[in-house]
């Protein structure tokens, strides 16, 4: 097993092949497939822990002309996102066990995994953007195919936007590589090697080429419109996959590229960037109060929460950065089981509007149990992980530019101040005259164990916050300013 | 031992003897023209790979490297055609076969004189192929408008070669040029673009791609695209100071933008296509220009052979779906997806890779093109050709989802047949060149170098 990196990419790819293969039976295979690139990406995990300094790299020589190689290595930060894909997978397929859809179902989340896997694990800048692409293929499917009534616009929409930002991004990339070759002599696209020195006045170009590829995919308002649509059409499981995983690789890329390529250009472009990322909370916060669709409301919600890790990100603090990394992995287990649960709702009634439940909490008292926890841990509530990350990275964005915080502890208020009428509206409040409320039964044992992980993980960062600091700290430390 | 260095036309020509004389007979066997013609493309291609790179050189004609990796290119593009072409129609099979051996000669002609007489060999059969492809007053007056532009560029490139020779003194190379061979060599260029589709000489391509038989279409936008690149070239080369090369770039953006604007709003599957090859046309052009401003490197040649070759699958299996399923507006492509799902899943990575997709050899050919622009400081024309992908993406996207997203408005009848092996290879084939593109390259670098 020379290639354990390749296997960890390859696996979910070859689950994909199989499952559009058998048919009916496609779902064990993905479960099966699922739990194997579970099992893998923990035993990774497992051997970071033992092994902090450990970095593992598995390359093949140059491949091809222009210095294209085929480049794979992990860190923490590129372990721990894909320890969240392979986890949030896993809980996918277990929330759609009883859906009834087509084995293509399952192979395209088995492809998303596998190409997101492909996109935390590349260090040769082509690979990468071929993996960044590739996400798109299967999401696509995912909502244009199992996703609800809006969901063919939702779908072409979702791609055209995100691919133009790539065009930007693989522009940037190749004016990069051009002028390292012409200062050096040496083709490569290798992240190690490449500096940005080379590129003299066309920096900023190519570092604001770079970063609007990454901000659609965040999205930094105002480049978030085609997120409400997406997030809203698609199937429970894909708004996971998309909240959970695929608006990291926008930090992630900024982590990963943006940041260590053009330190000062970066730092210098916090007034911009961070007042963006600001007010992202603050605008994203805004428009979730005035939405009457759960599923939308939380769409909104994660424009204001990503905000929170790129103030922290981009404050290039030790607290910042490993708050506004750990605020990632938060972000993915809140927002998607918040996203699960309108998904049950929905499968239940084939309502998500507010103003269609009413006392639910009386009748589903698990549902409200666990939609009371999320909602909670997703304002930040002292205790469970949200408070955690937000707190970090405002702090760290306090110490830069304060004002940047004071904007972020306004969308922290506010997310309180959208979150918690709507918890109300759907459980508390009397039904209304055209409530489905009566049409929902609880939650069932599958659905309860799914929650209950996600919830258990919620509470564990949010008291214990230290280990899963200290796992992400080392792969962030270069990039403090 | 040597080999006859004109033996794949030689092989065409025999070809095109052999469908006329089968033509002689009362009943010609079913099979005998399509082996016939498949067995002279196979054989000219096959040929071509045991030619030696500059084993032989005259005023007239020459096999040189660009020669014979073009040659693979038009033989390539011509294959889908050889397999769809009806087994009864003796005069169809010498048109095409004829078209193919004058596309053959462009690729190896060596002075001007003989690309005219290779430029007109090519086109006549074409024009005739159009008219006789598709049963109907349309396709006859496209075959007509046809004609007439050939014509026009024709005239044009009989023009500029005067011009040209009354300046030189022959038609050969020459580097120095007067204001009167400028104009000559202008005028042979825009001959050239003519028979490209560049912007603003392209308003006959739409009706020709729409009237003929899809096969026709695919064979006209992969193999006679492929002569025109390198005609285009070979005049690059023959007049290196002519004023026409710098605009090369803007031309191609242009073309690019408005094909990709144009097709937008198409609803007919065969002239939605016809101006997507126009737009991949521009980004060919920003790509010779590249190539022509940046001392003609023979990495600019290996990213044209790559791109053609890549389109001569994403093309002629589009057009091949075209032809298998019988859709021939966006709105009947709806609900496809289930009731021929092999052929649309393979037509669906067709488009991704029309649309440039990764990791499909769509993408990385779009990408080695307009890496050589941006190479070429032609920062602009790089970014244009950028942007008409993007919005090429839209209507490919379109489609896909009419595919699979949508239902199916009516039944559309359709009879299976062995067309969608044709799609199915066109689409294995670009995954092929986007998952191992060091297979075309290398052996485009190896005939380059």
């Amino acid at each position: 097993m020379s290639h354990p990196l390749t296997i960890l990419w390859a696996a979910p790819l070859a689950g994909a092949a199989v499952c559009a293969f058998l048919g009916a039976r496609a779902r064990y295979a993905a479960l099966a497939f699922s739990a194997l690139f579970a099992g893998l990406a923990g035993a990774l995990v497992l051997t970071l822990l033992a092994n902090p300094a450990l970095s593992v790299v598995n390359e093949l020589g140059p491949v091809w002309a222009y210095g294209i190689s085929y480049r794979l290595s992990a860190d923490s930060l590129s372990i721990g996102l894909i320890a969240l894909t392979a986890f949030l997978n896993l809980i996918c397929v277990a929330a759609s066990w009883e859906l009834d859809v087509p084995a293509a179902y399952w192979a395209c989340f088995l492809a998303l995994a596998s190409a997101l896997t492909g996109v935390f694990l590349a260090r040769d800048l082509f690979l990468f953007y071929v993996f960044w692409e590739a996400t798109l293929v299967p999401m696509f499917f995912i909502i244009g195919l199992w996703g609800s009534s809006n969901r063919l616009h939702a779908a072409v929409k979702f791609f055209l936007f995100t691919f133009a930002g790539s065009v930007f991004m693989l522009l940037a990339l190749l004016a990069l590589v051009s002028a390292h070759h012409r200062a050096t002599g040496v083709w490569t696209w290798d992240l190690a090697a490449l500096d940005a020195s080379a590129l003299g006045a066309a920096a900023p170009l190519v570092f604001w080429g770079l970063v609007l590829g990454f901000a659609v995919k965040i999205p930094m308002i105002p480049l978030h419109t085609w997120l409400p649509d997406a997030h809203t059409e698609a199937p429970a499981a894909g708004s996971v996959m998309l909240a959970g995983v695929m608006l990291k690789m926008g930090v992630y890329g900024l982590l990963r590229i943006a940041l260590p390529l053009f330190p000062e250009l970066s730092f210098s472009a916090l007034p911009i960037l961070g007042g963006l990322a600001a007010f992202s909370t603050i605008y994203g916060a805004l428009c979730a109060m005035a939405q009457t669709d759960l599923k939308r409301m939380i769409a909104y919600s994660s424009i204001a929460h990503l905000g929170f890790c790129l103030l922290g990100v981009l404050s290039r603090t030790s607290q910042g950065l490993v708050g506004g990394t750990l605020q990632l992995v938060n972000h993915g287990l809140t927002t998607g089981a918040l996203f699960l649960m309108v998904g049950f709702l929905y499968e239940r009634t084939h309502k998500r509007g507010l103003s269609d439940f009413g006392d639910l909490a009386s009748r589903a008292p698990y549902l409200a149990f666990f939609f009371g926890f999320s909602t909670l841990a997703s304002i930040g509530l002292p205790g469970l992980n949200g408070f955690v990350g937000e707190f970090m990275a405002l702090s760290g964005a306090l110490s830069v530019l304060p004002i940047l915080a004071f904007a972020g502890v306004l969308g922290v208020t506010l997310a309180a101040a959208y979150a918690l009428p709507a918890f109300q509206a759907v459980f508390w409040a009397p039904a209304g005259p055209g409530s489905v409320s009566a049409q929902v039964a609880d939650l069932n044992l599958r659905e309860r164990a799914v929650l209950w992980t996600l919830t258990g993980l919620m509470l564990w960062i949010g008291l214990a916050p230290m280990p899963w600091l200290a796992f992400f700290e080392p792969a962030l430390r270069g990039l403090v300013r | 031992m040597t080999m006859f260095p004109l033996a794949p036309q030689a092989a065409l020509a025999a070809g095109v003897l052999g469908a006329l004389s089968l033509g002689l007979m009362r009943r010609p066997p079913p099979l005998a023209l399509r082996a016939l013609a498949l067995a002279s493309i196979v054989g000219a291609m096959l040929l071509a790979v045991g030619l030696p790179a500059d084993a032989y050189s005259s005023p007239i004609l020459l096999t040189d490297a660009k020669s014979i990796g073009w040659q693979y290119l038009i033989y390539l593009g011509a294959l889908p055609l050889a397999y769809w072409l009806d087994g009864e129609d003796d005069v169809l099979t010498a048109l095409f076969l004829g078209a193919v051996l004058g596309m053959s000669l462009l690729a190896s002609a060596a002075n001007l004189a003989m690309m005219f007489i290779a430029l007109e060999f090519m086109s006549l059969p074409a024009y005739l192929l159009v008219a006789r492809s598709r049963r109907g007053d349309r396709a006859l007056e496209a075959a007509i408008k046809y004609f007439f532009a050939g014509g026009v560029a024709g005239a044009l490139f009989m023009l500029g070669l005067a011009l040209y020779y009354a300046d030189t003194h022959g038609l050969a190379a020459s580097a120095a040029l007067s204001p009167l061979g400028q104009a000559g060599a202008t005028l042979m260029a825009a001959a050239a673009l003519f028979k490209l589709g560049a912007f603003p000489l392209n308003w006959w391509l739409p009706d020709v791609y729409e009237a003929s038989a899809p096969e026709v279409s695919g064979f006209l936008s992969t193999a006679m695209k492929s002569a025109a690149v390198l005609f285009l070239m070979r005049l690059c080369e023959l007049a290196p100071e002519a004023a026409f090369i710098a605009w090369l770039p803007a031309i191609g953006a242009l073309t690019a933008l408005t094909g990709a604007v144009m097709a937008l709003r198409q609803e007919r599957l065969q002239r939605l296509f016809a101006y997507s090859s126009i737009s991949n046309a521009g980004l060919l052009i920003i790509g010779v220009g590249a190539w022509a401003v940046s001392g003609r490197s023979t990495e600019g040649v290996s990213a044209l052979l790559f791109f053609l070759g890549a389109y001569a699958f994403m093309s002629n299996g589009t057009f091949a779906f075209i032809k298998y399923s019988g859709c021939e507006t966006r709105a009947q492509l709806k609900g496809r997806g289930a009731a021929m799902p092999a052929a649309a899943a393979a037509f669906t990575i067709l488009l991704f890779a029309l649309g440039g997709i990764p990791p499909t050899g769509g993408f990385m050919a779009k990408l080695l093109l307009l890496w050589r622009a941006v190479d070429a400081s032609l920062l602009w024309p790089a970014a244009a050709g950028a942007l008409s992908a993007l919005i090429s993406l839209a209507y490919y996207l379109g489609m896909i989802r009419d595919l699979w997203f949508e239902k199916a408005d009516q039944s559309v009848s359709f009879k299976p047949g062995a067309g969608a092996v044709l799609v199915i290879a066109c689409a294995a084939g670009i995954v092929l060149l986007g998952a191992a593109p060091w297979l075309m390259s290398s052996l485009a670098g190896g005939l380059v170098r």
